[in-house]
């Protein structure tokens, strides 16, 4: 038995290690500076004062009186919602349709669906920027322009005309576009650790594609569609980076280009500069984070998944 | 069961070894302190040292600035030689337009000449600076806020005066008004006043002034030309407050109308600050009241400052999405481009700053028609193209305006942090970052980064120099007499900038500064400014009516309670007034 628990220490212990560091830690630190009146960064100064709630006093009447913060409401809900339901859904065809394909060109064809993740994150923003751009130097401008579909250029992110669908169709394809790379490769790697003898076996008893999918392929990879999808949803949650820079290059438009999580960082980093509001409004995410996530497992039978296996091994 | 609990343990044990660490190391991390230096607490820690040292009576002792440059670098050599210290290390944060590089080769150039002086003397100590460069004013301000906690920063910040009052109330900066005092009768009494006063915080100097300027507006002549418009003797009537903004209105669709440009009016992209702010001062309106210490919300003049400029994009003479517009790809080629021929097309007017005056000598933004591609333009060209005045007034009865943001240099409350024994022997680094920046002031460099850049000098020595013929030819033949380096790296700019034509353009423009205004140095202006950011953009894209942004301002502002405080909405939005 010592010997057990020396071992599941030794081999838990860095991960734990890693998670407490790089997890948990900033989570209650976070949870911390927000009952500080931290801003600017000052350490210094604040880290020791304790304001009990103001923070998440100033958050609710901003909230309740700032004509932005409706709007960043509904966006994070619609932003969170699509974009989800594009890397999930969208991962799952790529998976399916790379599974089926011959392995050399499976292997370049996820290459290339991979290209948006592995491109740093401003200059993949810097393309899309140039992409959407509202005056003729866009590309998406120029290209309708040159098709006689527009007589003068669009700004889809800003103009009114086609707020706030505009904005949202930006952040949510620029968004999609890096997330989907995600599900494919997990659902992918699930397709593939299934016995080929299963599929072998039904190819032979003359099961067609759709059923090969429907009745093997689907039920057994449920729990990577579990992960998949209670990731990406956290993931989409606390996202900011590239719709950041494109509301900062006013491709988006500020109010209707601004999740919660970037509210939270632009409010921490560069409008305000108020870390402790931003904690709060950070620590109000999470909280709305784990309460989804517990949903979202329980519906999806993660209890079940992870129950010990009752036969011997 | 059993292995899931030591896995809790485990992970409680490891979390808590963490936070421990993190507790410890943060109380054993000395804090900062920022309080002012003075010739007493210099002159106290002076006998302390002293008696701690064995070698007490060949020591010298700790320096305390006395008003005497050349005396004080030689003390403050002296010491740090004989504490062992041979090498002094500085870095220089700066920003702004491409031509304004002397932000921090001013200080290389002072650091040369320090080290030159203590060469003189055999004194063993150098200056080594290193430095880095950001384009964008509000980005360095950003990076330097969140590098000082971690004691990444610059020992030198060179940036907008804006920034003074949230750095040093933040106790960022350092205060220097003992130091300013000592140096007032040798060198700051040579200063400009009003510039003088801008690097103040609460009456205390925290910064020194670097550059000013003006913001004319630019008026193309062949544009005006174009449309049959004499403008030899609009800027009298600008002047006389007889020609406004319900005239540039005019001027501008009858330019687009006759097809003489694509566009009347451009201006700055992304914020608000400084050059859209004008329109206030124009309207008559104001941003501080220094009765209150309060900011102002001056809801008749923002309201009119909307309506121009929503007027000026309903009617297309200015693009709906000018604040998104790209400076290098789109705004200044605009601004210089032949109207015919060139892939841009171009603007009556431009909302711009002295310095673009040179910057479009540098940089590639004319597209030569000739050869199909970008290049600078030349003096003459310039002047051809381009004539100037000030920013108009408002409504009739209004007055004309123009704005100005000084660049400070400013040090940062840790200052010689690189340094061995920081600790004991700050006082001293803090003492000769702030000589460095009394060399830097020297005349000639002032007067050198005015000419190249084309900003005004901040004192009086430096503007005398623009008026001395052989020092403008000395210039011209690069005959200055400065460091290697430096030499070696405004060489180019000087080539392209270092005209007759350009220091005459800077004595024309040098009357505007009787009609300028500051923007306040409020520790929440930044956060103002910001939000009108958003609002002109909204107005502009039409996505609101000027009214509706007036409100979204106020309701902004409401919803913060921290702003809410900090600001005083005064007035409301005018009903029998009209634009254009």
């Amino acid at each position: 038995m010592k010997i057990r628990k020396t071992s599941l220490l030794f081999f838990l212990g860095p991960a734990l290690f890693v998670v407490a560091l790089f997890y948990i830690i900033p989570l209650f630190l976070s949870v911390y500076i927000s009952f500080t009146p931290m801003v600017d960064w000052n350490v210094n100064r604040y880290l020791t004062q304790f304001i009990g709630l103001q923070n998440y006093e100033r958050l609710f009447h901003i909230v309740m009186y700032d004509p932005d913060m409706r709007a960043v409401v509904i966006t994070t809900v619609v932003f969170v919602l699509v974009t989800l339901v594009i890397n999930v859904f969208g991962g799952l065809l790529l998976a399916l349709a790379t599974y089926f394909m011959d392995e050399k060109m499976s292997a370049a064809y996820q290459g290339l669906w991979l290209l948006p993740r592995m491109t740093p994150i401003a200059v993949y923003s810097l393309l899309w920027y140039y992409f959407f751009h509202s005056s003729g130097i866009g590309i998406l401008n120029s290209i309708l322009l040159k098709l006689h579909l527009i007589d003068h250029p669009i700004a889809l992110g800003l103009d009114p005309k086609y707020l706030p669908w505009g904005a949202w169709f930006i952040i949510i394809f620029v968004n999609g576009l890096v997330g989907v790379s995600y599900g494919m490769i997990i659902f992918y790697s699930a397709f593939k650790s299934i016995p080929k003898e299963l599929i072998i076996a039904a190819r032979v008893d003359g099961a067609s594609t759709t059923r090969i999918i429907r009745h093997i392929l689907l039920p057994l990879t449920k729990w990577h569609f579990t992960f998949v999808m209670v990731w990406q949803m956290f993931s989409l949650l606390m996202t900011y980076a590239q719709t950041f820079l494109l509301v900062e290059w006013r491709v988006v438009d500020s109010t209707w280009g601004q999740t919660w999580a970037l509210y939270v960082f632009r409010t921490a980093f560069t409008t305000t500069k108020d870390q402790g509001l931003a904690a709060a409004a950070s620590t109000f995410l999470s909280i709305i984070g784990i309460v989804l996530g517990i949903i979202a497992l329980k519906a999806l039978g993660y209890e079940k998944m992870i129950l010990e296996p009752k036969g011997d091994i | 069961m059993a292995s899931k609990g030591w896995a809790i343990a485990a992970a409680i044990i490891i979390i808590i070894i963490i936070i421990g660490a993190a507790a410890y190391y943060m109380t054993q991390k000395p804090a900062p302190t920022t309080t002012t230096p003075t010739t007493a607490s210099t002159t106290s820690t002076t006998s302390s040292t002293s008696s701690a040292s064995p070698t007490t009576s060949a020591a010298p002792a700790k320096p305390v600035l006395t008003g005497n440059f050349e005396k004080d670098v030689i003390a403050i050599g002296k010491y740090l030689e004989s504490k062992g210290i041979h090498t002094v290390k500085f870095t220089v944060w700066a920003t702004g337009d491409p031509n304004s590089v002397m932000r921090m080769y001013g200080l290389y150039e002072a650091a040369y000449r320090i080290n030159k002086i203590w060469e003189k003397n055999g004194i063993n100590v150098k200056i080594v600076m290193s430095k880095f460069w950001e384009s964008s004013f509000k980005k360095l301000y950003d990076e330097f806020l969140s590098a000082v906690p971690q004691g990444t920063n610059g020992d030198f910040f060179v940036n907008s005066y804006i920034y003074i009052a949230n750095l040093a109330s933040q106790g960022y900066i350092l205060n220097i008004n003992s130091y300013v005092e000592k140096y007032w009768n040798s060198v700051f009494k040579d200063f400009y006043p009003a510039l003088m006063n801008a690097a103040k915080y609460k009456g205390q100097y925290y910064a020194v002034p670097q550059d000013t300027e003006a913001r004319p507006i630019y008026v193309r002549k062949d544009v005006a030309a174009c449309m049959g418009w004499d403008i030899s003797n609009l800027a009298q009537l600008v002047k006389e407050g007889k020609f406004t903004w319900h005239d540039m209105f005019k001027k501008a669709e009858e330019a687009v109308s006759k097809g003489c440009a694509k566009w009347g009016l451009i201006h700055r992209k992304g914020s608000a600050h400084p050059d859209l702010m004008q329109f206030i001062f124009a309207y008559g309106g104001k941003l501080y009241d220094p009765k209150t210490g309060k900011l102002v919300f001056d809801v008749p003049a923002v309201y009119k400052w909307f309506a121009t400029e929503y007027a000026f994009a309903q009617h297309k003479l200015l693009p709906k999405d000018m604040m998104s517009w790209d400076w290098a790809q789109q705004i200044h080629p605009t601004v210089v481009n032949d109207c015919k021929g060139s892939p841009t097309g171009c603007t009556l007017f431009f909302i711009g700053g002295t310095w673009h005056w040179t910057e479009w000598q540098t940089k590639a933004y004319y597209y030569d028609p000739h050869t199909h591609k970008r290049r600078p333009l030349t003096p003459e060209e310039e002047v051809k193209k381009f004539y100037y005045m000030l920013f108009p007034a408002g409504d009739p009865g209004d007055k004309p305006v123009t704005l100005s943001q000084p660049f400070m240099w400013m040090i940062a409350e840790n200052a010689g942090k690189d340094n061995p024994d920081y600790n004991q022997l700050k006082d001293v680094y803090h003492e000769l970052a702030f000589l460095m920046i009394v060399k830097a002031s020297d005349p000639e460099i002032n007067a050198i980064h005015s000419v190249i850049s084309g900003h005004v000098p901040v004192r009086k020595a430096a503007a005398a120099l623009l008026k001395n013929e052989t020092w403008i030819n000395d210039l011209i033949n690069m005959k200055i007499n400065l460091s290697p380096e430096v030499k070696k790296a405004i060489e180019p700019i000087v080539k392209r900038t270092a005209s007759k034509i350009n220091i005459e353009f800077l004595a024309n423009v040098s009357y505007m500064l009787e009609y300028t205004h500051l923007a306040p140095s409020h520790p929440q202006y930044p956060k103002l400014a910001g939000y009108f950011a958003d609002a002109i953009n909204k107005v502009l894209m039409g996505s609101m009516t000027p009214k509706e942004a007036v409100n979204y301002m106020i309701q902004k502002i409401k919803a913060d309670p921290d702003l809410s405080k900090a600001v005083e909405i005064v007035g409301s939005i005018p009903t029998n007034w009209t634009f254009p």
